[in-house]
């Protein structure tokens, strides 16, 4: 294998679990030796897919000011920048916290239940490929910081309650990172590489 | 593949001496003659192509996108005394203001110091890519540039549920700025120059240059 940090090239070594592959060149960490990634992947993004659904279809936030209630789903926060005059922000913010996650989850959902069982699924392998190429723009942890700025922002101003799907965000977090943890990049693509049509 | 490089050796063979490519998108090692990866069909370079041409495009775009994201407010608030608009640092100032200190901090962090830290960094980056003295310590910078990047969209976030959840009729309503979307474009355009930028290329460069130990 090759370091993707410096290009030294070396002989990938046996591995036990929990033992890691660094570069002898550059120190980078290029991969990790998880013999039951795949099935904790696919635990995790089964609960982040329920999570999902449960964040997306109760309220998120509920605003009482002055005898008036204010409450939204979470994607009132993209409808409402489109509504208001900024379709370009809307479409941003759709992806990041919709479309990324989203795609994420159904593609990891996509490779890891088939590939527990030594198999893979049509199009796995472009599949793998943009499951990989989303994971920068999948910016739901950074939505999070950004909802408790916004409630300090509120807190003089309004009574604030967060909602049930708050919370499902917050797990679906959770859930989400474990699952990309628990997986190893180049480990993934080998079984890939392997698994039956 | 067929020699192991010893650990602590300091001058390894690279995959792209011997023509080998690691493909971007698996990692997978093979000749970079055959164009296309065997395993996931990415094409195949040696290095990322034209990598420095686009991260100073990227750079220099996101250095003038910074100017309206500053200079315009991202948010106005209309309430029943009149508007009051609000620039990200003005933002900053109002925490600070009412002595919200920690959260003034973290939004400073993410809104202003990651930006321009991070414009400054693949600047020198890109500067260090044709003569490198320390690799080790820029691709340190590399990785770091990478991880942080993302974080300076909390501002974005916050305008989007502001905007979103304070619609109070008359007593008050929240409207997005034009720095918002400029923002966002600054987050964007810096977050595609870091990945465009290839690391290896430092090594290249120190390679070139005559040794110089750390
Ligand atoms: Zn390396
Ligand atoms: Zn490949």
């Amino acid at each position: 294998m090759a370091c993707h940090d410096c290009d030294a090239l070396f002989r990938a070594p046996q591995l036990h679990e929990g033992d890691s592959i660094v570069c002898p060149h550059c120190a980078a960490k290029l991969s990790t030796h998880r013999p039951h990634g795949i099935r904790r992947a696919a635990a995790f993004s089964l609960s982040a897919a329920s999570f999902f659904v449960v964040a997306n279809i109760f309220p998120f936030i509920e605003l009482k000011a002055g005898g008036q209630i204010s409450r939204i789903v979470l994607a009132e926060s993209v409808s409402a920048l489109n509504q208001h005059g900024s379709p370009g922000l809307a479409a941003a913010v759709a992806i990041f916290i919709l479309g990324a996650p989203s795609l994420m989850i159904v593609g990891m959902l996509y490779l890891m239940l088939p590939l527990q069982f030594g198999r893979r699924l049509p199009g796995a392998i472009g599949v793998c490929r943009a499951v990989f190429g989303t994971d920068t723009w999948n910016m739901i942890e950074v939505f999070l910081l950004g909802v408790l700025v916004s409630l300090l922002k509120l807190g003089d101003i309004a009574t604030v309650t967060l909602g049930i799907s708050f919370w499902a965000f917050a797990c679906l977090i959770v859930c989400l990172i474990a699952a990309v943890a628990s997986i190893d990049k180049h480990e993934l693509w080998n079984q890939l590489e392997e698994a039956r049509g | 593949m067929s020699t192991e490089a010893p650990p602590g050796d300091f001058h390894p063979r690279t995959a792209a001496a011997r023509g080998l490519a690691s493909c971007h998108s698996c990692g997978k090692v093979q000749p970079v003659t055959q164009q296309r990866c065997g395993r996931c069909d990415a094409k195949l370079h040696l290095r990322k192509p034209d990598s420095l041409q686009r991260t100073w495009a990227l750079t220099v775009a996101a250095a003038i996108l910074y100017i309206p994201a500053n200079v315009y407010p991202v948010m106005r608030a209309d309430r029943l005394g009149g508007a009051e608009e609000n620039t990200i640092l003005s933002g900053v100032v109002l925490f600070w203001e009412h002595k919200a200190y920690p959260i003034a901090i973290v939004v400073f962090t993410a809104s202003v110091l990651i930006p321009i830290l991070k414009l400054l960094a693949i600047v020198t980056l890109c500067l260090a890519a044709r003569r490198c003295r320390r690799p080790r310590a820029m691709t340190r910078i590399y990785r770091m540039t990478e991880l942080v990047g993302r974080w300076s969209m909390v501002d974005v976030f916050v305008v989007a549920i502001l905007v979103a959840v304070v619609q109070l009729g008359s007593l008050m309503s929240i409207q997005p700025g034009p720095a918002a979307l400029a923002f966002a474009g600054v987050v964007i355009t810096t977050m595609l120059a870091a990945m465009s930028f290839d690391p290896r290329l430092l090594w290249d460069a120190a390679q070139d240059a005559p040794q110089h130990h750390e």
